[in-house]
């Protein structure tokens, strides 16, 4: 089992390495010509690239012997089920899953309720930024299954978001374009990419360059929608 | 990484039937990505994001226009060579591709697509060009250009710009638009942080479009 997982591992090492040096090097060049920093701080970078180099390389490796094949194989099963209906609603679930566990995601609600001074309640939030994910999820599902292009879905979308910005007041607007960043995380891009490349894979005249990508894009897209739509309903409770 | 784990076990015990094999490589992975992730993060918090940040109020200390844009167009694409979400997005669209589109090019093009972007973001503060200007010519260029790229890039351009928002570039990004703040002595900071990471995410959009049109 091991063996498995750690198939090619110094292979991936070097890409990480080489992933790394580029900011390295650029350090490097500052250290030499601007900065001259004393030793002290030297020894925490060299200490914070060194965890970033090892953290990066298990982390790459955990993805691709580990969550690329157990995904597209989760996402075989779940397309070649032919329930359509199952289908939309695992990924809702997943989705929901995926968001419950990005850090980014509770980093940005908690320092939303901070912000606000707890006007904006960090539960509500997570609750309304899981739900926009979810239903994310769960319409890439609906795209594989109907093959429908991803421009249907971004194009009224983003002039939907825009349309709220009007309503939803400052705060939630910044909240609301945050949560769209922070929702494409490390756990989303992972775990249920290749889901929806595996579920893409089976169900008959899919592609999964056409149909299963474009996920992360509508992820990023509905907690933009929902956290603004969060901020319509707080504005018109403040009105009552 | 605890729900998804419970998650896909519960599945696994009502509706999928995934190998015992297959099962545990998914455990033993997510012990890896989140220790992974984890283990990186402490490294950037420790040793790569003060070092940024000082670099940047160097840069910003000189107060020379040229080098503050030079040193965003440096930073953003170092920044997203090293980004986890960028690396998985390449490494899933090589396999799938089945090498047809290598990661390693389309790392290059995703870090110089947002490395453009970040110097034009910069340059939009300093001439205090109004954002939406710049984002409907930026998102109208996309949608010209999508016309002309072959299909099968579309939907991972428009993924490639949502990944550039991970756990790597966006403290990075922020931190430059503190930096170009303290240069222009202003006080404009929310809706400019706002404005940088929003125009950074267009830039790979179009630089993997771009990409699909080469390659056609």
């Amino acid at each position: 089992m091991m063996s498995i997982l750690f198939q090619n591992f110094s292979h991936m090492a070097v890409e990480v390495a080489f992933a790394l040096i580029p900011l390295l090097l650029f350090f490097l060049f500052f250290q030499i010509v601007f900065l001259k920093m004393p030793r002290e701080q030297v020894l925490n970078i060299v200490i914070g690239s060194i965890l970033a180099f090892i953290g990066l390389t298990l982390f790459l490796q955990g993805v691709k012997a580990g969550f690329f094949p157990a995904g597209e194989l989760i996402g075989k099963q779940l397309g070649a089920a032919g329930n359509n209906l199952l289908m939309i609603s695992i990924g809702f679930i997943l989705g929901f899953a995926a968001t419950f566990a990005e850090p980014a995601v509770r980093i940005l609600t908690f320092e939303a309720e901070k912000v606000s001074s707890g006007s904006i309640p960090r539960m509500i939030l997570l609750y309304t930024l899981c739900f926009g994910v979810s239903v994310a999820v769960a319409l890439s599902m609906l795209r594989i299954i109907t093959g429908w292009s991803l421009f249907y879905f971004i194009i009224p979308g983003y002039l939907l978001a825009l349309l709220l910005t009007h309503f939803a007041g400052p705060s939630f607007t910044a909240i609301a374009f945050d949560a769209g960043g922070v929702a494409t995380g490390p756990i989303a891009v992972t775990f249920i990419l290749p889901i929806a490349v595996g579920a893409a894979s089976v169900v008959e005249g899919r592609d999964p360059l056409l149909d299963a990508f474009g996920m992360v894009s509508l992820v990023a897209l509905a907690p933009i929608l929902s956290v603004l739509i969060l901020g319509i309903l707080f504005q018109k409770r403040g009105e009552a | 990484m605890l729900p998804v784990v419970v998650v896909v076990i519960i599945l696994q015990f009502s509706i999928l039937h995934l190998p015992w094999e297959v099962l545990w490589r998914f455990l033993g992975g997510a012990v890896m990505v989140g220790g992974g992730l984890f283990l990186f993060l402490l490294g950037v918090q420790i040793g790569l994001l003060p070092m940024g940040e000082l670099i940047g109020s160097a840069v910003a200390r000189q107060g020379k226009l040229w080098l503050l844009v030079l040193f965003g167009f440096i930073l953003g694409f170092v920044v997203t060579v090293a980004e986890p979400d960028v690396r998985v997005l390449a490494l899933q669209v090589d396999l799938v591709s089945g090498g047809a589109i290598s990661r390693s090019v389309l790392v290059y093009t995703i870090a110089l697509g947002l490395a453009i972007f970040v110097a034009l973001a910069m340059l939009r503060t300093v001439f205090n060009i109004p954002l939406v200007y710049l984002l409907i010519s930026g998102y109208g260029l996309i949608f010209a250009i999508a016309t002309i790229a072959p299909p099968h890039f579309i939907p991972v351009s428009f993924d490639a710009g949502g990944v550039t928002t991970g756990p790597m570039a966006v403290p990075f990004i922020l931190a430059l638009g503190v930096g170009v703040t303290a240069v222009l002595g202003g006080k404009r900071t929310t809706a400019d942080r706002f404005g940088l990471v929003a125009l950074a995410s267009i830039g790979p959009v179009l630089a993997v479009l771009l990409l699909g049109v080469i390659y056609r």
